[in-house]
């Protein structure tokens, strides 16, 4: 009877082991990948138990004691701590992806327009160097302009402000380091799509006696909005994660700064660097994890309606 | 009839070359201009790094940085050379990471990315959902920080500098589409027809093939490699194993430990030698931390250029 109800699925389909069996070989490539997916990945998502224990290191994962929810009534009682750095972590990702995305395109269609071709490439090339600068060394050069005695800004103003221990100039400094940081690269994935833009298109509006700034509205612009579009949805995924260089080291985590400066990876990582309170801090990340989860699906499935071939599965 | 369209076209061309996108008119000037203000908003801060590694320091403690210094001086760049033995044990450091990991990384991930791209092979569908979910969902830094070092006993191990940042699953993507669209599945299946084994089609054929998303994916893995700090500053303390990044890291911590402290006695100043940050030392080691990559960028380039470009579409 067995037997039989097995020739008939492999008249059908063979199945799923006979097909790894015969495909060896492609299980031995994959293996080295999957097997570091599996530690480094997999296996501290077994850590989100924390989130729900008394998490002590010396009992590690199995014999620390269960406490439920009770690290997540702390986590949603504790108004400072934790309103704090999620308000600054979906603050900064509203404006880094805002003033982000609009800098990219205008610089993107910038570059693209400017006829002085070898100019406008080397001035790209130098555009794009500081993304390759770690924060490590960013803020050192953050540094030279902001110091409170030998800072370049307040030389030149002849004043003394101290910024690394007041946070409300530091919307400003994030965000100005931030740009500084990304826009010249980010603008690379826009040019590409500008190359592609059909030069007749052009042509036949020069034909219809368009200006430049009517071409760049009805043409230009219009041929940007999928991967713009394509772009903010994919970033939605990462709303709950900020660059931890950014706020962790570029503001020498200057307790002073917090107000408008800690995000929820600064404050994990200093967490960890700092004796953390354990059950807290996994509630944090557990909290950071599946926000970003469920954007990540929303995201996904809007953009697969908008643009199939453009989701990420 | 078709004389008369090449005249119409002829006389189009006539007409409306004038207008043609490589007019240099006054627009152009401007807009020249403004480009020229961000590219100095780029670069001038690089190049305050480099103007103050030279200022002696008492023009930095008399004038504060600046772009017109009142004195230049080698004492930063020569007290960074003192560093001596610390400089090269972290280069060397840092050299091993981005050639062993970006070396790793490619060859299992674009393995990874051949296997799970081939037709008739069920259990690939299994691999991709395993590959997507680490990137929708992960335990965390402190989770990880606590299997690593209390599981696993890696603190101070170079491995925790190669294997997080190995494998991610956007590059394995860039490198399945770029198997998927530009290697003819005809030309594999040849190979397999004239009697190569899988192992021989792979290394033999497919992967000479992908040299460009190879070199798009490496630039991007070196990069990241080269300038990660946080799982340094996470799992290493040992000097023998301190890469640049960390290097940057202490000096800052330094500083801070001396402004905070006015009243550190001389003696304890004295202890940490070598170790007293001066300005212009600092920015000297900036610049041996990120000059290999600004002098490599450029030559790289494209390369990434056309890595991003493949990452963007999905096949």
């Amino acid at each position: 009877m067995a037997d039989k109800k097995a020739v008939v699925i492999k008249k059908k389909k063979e199945s799923l082991w006979a097909n790894t069996r015969k495909h060896v070989p492609y299980v031995i490539f994959a293996l080295p990948a999957f097997l570091i997916l599996f530690f480094i990945m997999y296996v501290p998502m077994g850590g989100i138990v924390m989130a729900f224990q008394d998490f002590k290191p010396f009992d590690g994962f199995f014999h620390s004691k269960f406490v439920g929810f009770d690290n997540f009534a702390f986590l949603f009682k504790s108004k400072s701590i934790f309103f704090r750095m999620t308000k600054n972590t979906l603050i900064y990702y509203v404006i880094f992806t805002g003033v982000g995305t609009f800098l990219n395109v205008v610089l993107a269609i910038a570059l693209d327009q400017f006829v002085f071709k070898k100019a406008g490439r080397v001035m790209q090339t130098m555009m794009i160097v500081p993304i390759f600068i770690s924060y490590a060394a960013v803020q050192f050069i953050v540094y030279a302009f902001i110091a409170s005695d030998n800072g370049l800004i307040n030389r030149v103003l002849g004043t003394s402000i101290s910024f690394y221990s007041e946070a409300k100039y530091w919307p400003v400094i994030v965000t100005l380091t931030k740009i500084w940081n990304s826009v010249g690269y980010g603008s690379v994935l826009y040019m590409s799509v500008l190359a592609g833009i059909d030069t007749a298109l052009y042509e036949a509006a020069q034909i219809d006696g368009a200006n430049k700034w009517q071409q760049i509205w009805h043409i230009t612009l219009p041929s940007l909005v999928p991967m713009i579009t394509v772009m903010l949805l994919l970033s939605v995924g990462n709303i709950m994660r900020s660059d931890t260089g950014l706020f962790y080291q570029v503001t020498r985590n200057s307790g002073a700064l917090y107000e408008w400066t800690q995000v929820i990876d600064s404050y994990v990582l200093d967490a960890i660097l700092t004796n953390p309170n354990y059950g807290f801090t996994a509630a944090a990340s557990l909290f950071q994890s599946t926000v970003g989860l469920v954007m990540m699906l929303i995201a996904n499935a809007t953009v697969k309606k908008i643009s199939p071939e453009n989701s990420l599965f | 009839m078709k004389a008369k369209a090449d005249l119409r076209k002829e006389k189009k061309e006539k007409e409306f070359e004038p207008v043609e996108k490589g007019k240099k008119t006054f627009g152009q000037y401007v807009l020249g201009f403004f480009l020229l203000l961000y590219t100095l908003f780029c670069a001038l801060p690089v190049l305050l790094v480099f103007i103050v590694a030279f200022t002696s320091e008492q023009a930095i403690q008399k004038n504060g940085f600046s772009f017109f210094p009142e004195e230049f001086s080698m004492n930063g760049m020569n007290s960074v050379l003192k560093y001596g033995t610390q400089l090269i044990t972290s280069y060397g450091v840092t050299i091993f990471v981005v050639v062993v990991g970006t070396f790793l990384g490619l060859l299992t991930m674009s393995m990874y990315a051949y296997a799970i791209s081939r037709p008739g092979f069920r259990l690939a569908k299994f691999l991709s959902i395993y590959l997507l979910i680490p990137m929708l969902f992960n335990g965390g830094q402190l989770a990880g920080y606590i299997v690593f070092t209390g599981y696993y006993h890696l603190k101070n191990s170079l491995l925790l500098l190669i294997l997080p940042m190995c494998v991610t699953t956007m590059n394995v993507i860039i490198l399945r589409t770029y198997i998927a669209n530009s290697i003819p599945a005809e030309l594999l299946e040849a190979a397999k027809i004239d009697g190569a084994n899988e192992y021989k089609t792979f290394f033999g054929i497919c992967l000479p093939l992908m040299k460009p998303s190879l070199a798009a994916v490496g630039f991007m893995m070196a990069t990241a490699y080269w300038n990660d700090w946080q799982n340094a500053v996470l799992y290493i303390d040992k000097n023998a194993k301190k890469p640049l990044q960390l290097l940057l890291y202490n000096i800052q911590k330094n500083i801070d430990f001396l402004l905070n402290n006015n009243n550190v006695p001389q003696a304890v100043r004295d202890a940490m030698g070598g170790q007293i940050p001066k300005y212009s030392a600092t920015m000297a080691t900036v610049i041996v931390v990120i000059g290999p990559i600004m002098v490599a960028y450029p030559f790289f380039q494209k390369y990434f250029v056309k890595g991003l470009t493949v990452g963007s579409v999905k096949g």
